[in-house]
C-alpha cells in the first residue's frame, strides 16, 4: 500500500462513553466532556499529558466546541481540532489521531465526539438547495431505495431485514448505555409505522444525543506514560476513502463495493489479514439494509447473503461473524460524532474480554466500518 | 415566466414551464456522461468537457414510498421517490408523479415531467421541478 506509511505502533489505551439517548438538560460539552473524562480514567492519563485531540461533530451548536469542551479540564494550548465528517465525523477524528502518533508527531492523542442530532428525517444538503424541492435528500429515503433494490436482486424477504433490527435489539437489552433497550420480535419490527417503505421506524436508527471518547498512545511510549500494556489494544489498520466514480452519480444499489470495498481492502491489507480472521465487527447499520450491505463489502459474506446469514443467526452474539454486538446504531441510536468512536469502544471492550454479557469468546480481531455522507469509509482493525 | 428548479440541470423549453430538458456533461476524453453540471470529469478528472442533453425516457432503477419527508418538503405526502436510470448512463432522483403505488416495479419505464413547485422560506416563489411519470 504505498500510500500509507504507518511508522510506529499505536494502540488504543482508554475508552469513554456517555449513554446514547435524549438528554435535553445536558449540552453538548456535557456529554462530550463526560465521555473524555471517562476515556481519561480509564487510561488512567491525566489530561494534562494529551498533546492534541480531535473532535468529531456535525450539527453547529456554536464554533470550536473541542476547544470549549476541553477547557473545561484545564487550558493547556494543545492543537485541538474539529472534525466534520457526517456520520463518519468521530470515526475521522479517531483517524487521524492514530495517523499523528504513528507517523511519529506525537506520542499520545485524543479522539472524541459528541452530537445532539434534531428529531426526524435527516438531510444532506443545505437548506435552499434544489435537492430540497426535488425530494431527494432523505437519508432513509435512500436506504429504502437500496433495500428495494437488494429484495429484487437477492429474493430476501422483509422478514430477513427485520431480523437485523431484533438481533441489535437483542444485543442493545445487554448494553446499559443503549438508546433503545427493549427487544422486539420479527413481527414488531414489520408492523412499526412505514418511514419509506420497505423501510419501517424499527428498521432505522433513532436521531440521538451521545458522546465517546479514545485515548491513543505510541506502543513505545506505553511505559514512560505508565499506562498498563495488558489493557492496551492494538490499532492494526486505520484506514479513510471517500466517494469513487460508480457510473451512475447517484446510485443505491444493491450491492456498492465502490463505497466500502477500498477501505475494507486497503485495512486487511495494512493489517496483513483477512476477513477470515475477523473475530466480530462493527458496521454502519443506520437502517436494516446498511448492515447487510456493509458485512458483504467487508466480505465477511460473499454478495447478496448477508441477509441468509443474518437468519440463519451467524451475525448473532453467538454466531461465527457477531456483528454489531453493542446493539450498533439501531439500537445504540446515532449521534454522529460519537458513533465511530463508539464504535471502537465497543470493539475495545470485547478484545479486553471486559463487555460483560454481550462477550464475544476469544475475540482477538475486531474491525470497526463507519460510513458518512460523501461517500466517507473509516475502517480501523483493531487486535489484541 | 417560470424559473427551473436549477438552470443546471433543467433547461426549460416553452414559457409556460411544461416542457424542458434535463441537461449533462460528457467527457470529451473518457466518454462518460453525468447528470447536472461539472467541471472535471468525476471518472478520470478531464477538463475536456462538452454540455449534452440527457433523454427524457428512462427506467426504474428503484423506488420508495416515501411517509414520512424531510423538513420542507413542498410536496404531497407520501410522495414516490424514483431513481431512474437514463439512457447515458447517469442516475436521476426525483418524484414519480401520477402513478399507482400498487403498480410500481424495479424496471418499469418512466418519462420525464415538469410540475411547477411552491418553495417556502425567506421568500415565497415557485420554482419549475423535474419529476418522473409512468410512460
Amino acid at each position: 500500500m504505498t500510500q500509507f506509511r504507518p511508522g510506529r505502533e499505536v494502540m488504543v489505551v482508554g475508552v469513554g462513553l456517555h449513554p446514547f439517548g435524549r438528554f435535553p438538560e445536558q449540552t453538548l460539552s456535557d456529554l462530550a466532556r463526560d465521555a473524555v473524562v471517562d476515556a481519561l480514567q480509564d487510561a488512567g492519563v491525566p489530561w494534562s499529558a494529551i498533546p492534541i485531540a480531535y473532535f468529531g461533530h456535525v450539527y453547529y451548536q456554536g464554533m470550536s466546541v473541542g476547544e470549549t469542551t476541553l477547557a473545561q479540564l484545564g487550558l493547556t494550548g494543545v492543537p485541538i481540532i474539529n472534525v466534520e465528517n457526517a456520520c463518519s465525523s468521530g470515526s475521522t477524528a479517531f483517524w487521524q489521531a492514530y495517523w499523528g502518533i504513528t507517523s511519529g508527531v506525537f506520542d499520545m492523542a485524543l479522539a472524541f465526539g459528541a452530537e445532539k442530532v434534531p428529531g426526524g428525517p435527516v438531510t444532506v444538503t443545505a437548506d435552499d438547495s434544489p435537492a430540497r424541492y426535488v425530494g431527494g435528500d432523505h437519508m432513509m429515503a435512500g436506504y429504502a431505495l437500496r433495500m428495494t433494490r437488494y429484495m429484487e436482486e437477492t429474493g430476501a424477504p422483509p422478514s430477513a431485514l427485520a431480523q437485523v433490527t431484533v438481533k441489535a435489539r437483542q444485543n442493545a437489552s445487554l448494553n446499559p448505555y443503549a438508546h433503545r433497550k427493549e427487544t422486539y420480535s420479527v413481527e414488531d419490527v414489520l408492523n412499526s409505522r412505514l418511514i419509506a417503505d420497505p423501510l419501517t421506524l424499527y428498521q432505522c436508527c433513532p436521531t440521538s444525543e451521545g458522546g465517546a471518547a479514545a485515548v491513543l498512545c505510541a506502543a513505545d511510549a506505553l511505559d514512560a506514560y505508565g499506562i498498563d500494556r495488558n489493557r492496551a489494544i492494538r490499532i492494526a489498520a486505520a484506514t479513510l476513502t471517500s466517494g469513487s466514480y460508480n457510473g451512475r452519480g447517484s446510485d443505491h444499489s444493491a450491492f456498492s463495493p465502490y463505497r466500502t470495498e477500498p477501505a475494507a481492502l486497503q485495512a486487511y491489507e495494512m493489517a496483513g489479514i483477512g476477513p477470515e480472521d475477523v473475530d466480530l465487527v462493527q458496521v454502519h447499520d443506520a437502517a436494516t439494509i446498511g448492515e447487510l450491505q456493509q458485512i458483504e463489502a467487508l466480505h465477511l459474506v460473499p454478495y447478496g447473503e448477508a441477509w441468509q446469514a443474518t437468519v440463519a443467526g451467524r451475525t448473532a452474539l453467538t454466531g461465527d461473524i457477531p456483528v454489531n454486538t453493542d446493539g450498533g446504531l439501531l439500537a445504540m441510536g446515532h449521534p454522529f460524532g460519537a458513533t465511530g468512536i463508539r464504535m471502537v469502544h465497543e470493539t475495545v471492550m470485547q478484545l479486553r474480554g471486559e463487555a460483560g454479557p454481550r462477550q464475544v469468546e476469544n475475540a482477538r480481531v475486531g474491525v470497526a466500518q463507519c460510513s458518512g455522507a460523501g461517500d466517507v469509509t473509516t475502517v480501523h482493525i483493531l487486535t489484541r | 415566466m417560470p424559473v427551473s428548479v436549477d438552470e443546471r440541470c433543467l433547461r426549460l423549453t416553452d414559457d409556460d414551464g411544461r416542457s424542458g430538458v434535463l441537461l449533462g456533461m460528457r467527457c470529451s476524453e473518457c466518454g462518460v456522461s453525468v447528470f447536472g453540471p461539472a467541471t472535471f470529469c468525476q471518472a478520470c478528472t478531464s477538463a475536456q468537457l462538452e454540455g449534452i442533453e440527457l433523454a427524457a425516457d428512462g427506467v426504474l432503477f428503484s423506488y420508495t414510498i416515501v411517509r414520512v419527508p424531510p423538513a420542507g418538503w413542498p410536496g404531497p405526502v407520501p410522495y414516490v421517490l424514483g431513481e431512474v436510470e437514463l439512457p447515458e448512463g447517469p442516475h436521476v432522483l426525483a418524484e414519480v408523479i401520477r402513478c399507482d403505488h400498487d403498480a410500481l416495479t424495479v424496471g418499469m419505464p418512466v418519462t420525464l415531467a415538469l410540475e411547477t413547485v411552491s418553495m417556502g422560506g425567506v421568500v415565497e416563489s415557485e420554482r419549475v421541478v423535474y419529476k418522473w411519470r409512468p410512460s
